[in-house]
């Protein structure tokens, strides 16, 4: 399937990139390796996790063009 | 709960509690204002912040948080948010909460409330840009 990522905050030095289209993902956990492998760095940051604008806390069940958000701690106000 | 970009105008500020006063059932209005502070960094002035947000969360999350402190409160008559995105410069407003009510106690409380939700709830960040143009992401 097909899933739009974006990144927030500081992870868009990390990644270089607000926003990354991947394709032939097979599930939550294969997109998490594949985002691991391109940007190794994002290991050493905090991080939650949306699907389609909602945090997740376990690895949900992805579908096709779902977008999934890569957020650090929030600093709004 | 509105987005605005850069600062939120002293003009902006004033029409929302121009249109608050015209319930006349309320007794009390609660106005938070946040501002950007020239903190002093390892020698280096903040001299702006760059808030970006994912708005769309944003908004769905603010509604929540609306919603759970109108719940919350029993005597509220309206709820206002105001959130800067983009550059706002030390001095100048980037968060605007106004609550309403119909007396002072639950207008003063939920005010507080609803800042607190602000802060942990809303996808929202910000970088602090010193006064050599270097930059700094907060981290919490």
């Amino acid at each position: 399937m097909e899933i739009n990522v974006l990144f927030f905050g500081v992870l868009t030095e990390v990644t270089g990139t607000h926003r990354k289209h991947y394709r032939g993902i097979r599930s939550f956990s294969d997109l998490k390796y594949r985002i691991r492998d391109d940007f190794p760095g994002i290991e050493n940051y905090n991080f939650r996790i949306a699907v389609n604008n909602r945090i997740v806390n376990e690895d949900p069940v992805l579908n096709d063009n779902d977008e999934v958000a890569y957020m650090p701690p929030f600093t709004g106000g | 709960m509105r987005i605005i970009e850069g600062p939120i105008s002293p003009a902006a500020i004033s029409e929302i509690v121009v249109r608050g006063g015209t319930n006349t059932d309320s007794g009390a209005h609660s106005l938070f204002l946040g501002q950007v502070r020239k903190d002093l960094i390892k020698g280096k002035y903040v001299k702006a912040i760059e808030y970006s947000a994912y708005e769309e969360m944003v908004m769905m999350e603010a509604n929540k948080i609306l919603k759970s402190v109108m719940s919350e409160f029993n005597d509220l008559i309206s709820l206002e948010i105001l959130h800067s995105k983009g550059l706002v410069n030390a001095g100048e407003i980037s968060l605007v909460v106004m609550v309403t009510a119909g007396h002072r106690e639950q207008a003063i409380k939920a005010c507080a409330k609803l800042v607190e939700l602000i802060k942990d709830k809303l996808p929202i960040w910000k970088k602090e840009i010193l006064e050599d143009d270097s930059e700094k992401w907060k981290q919490e």
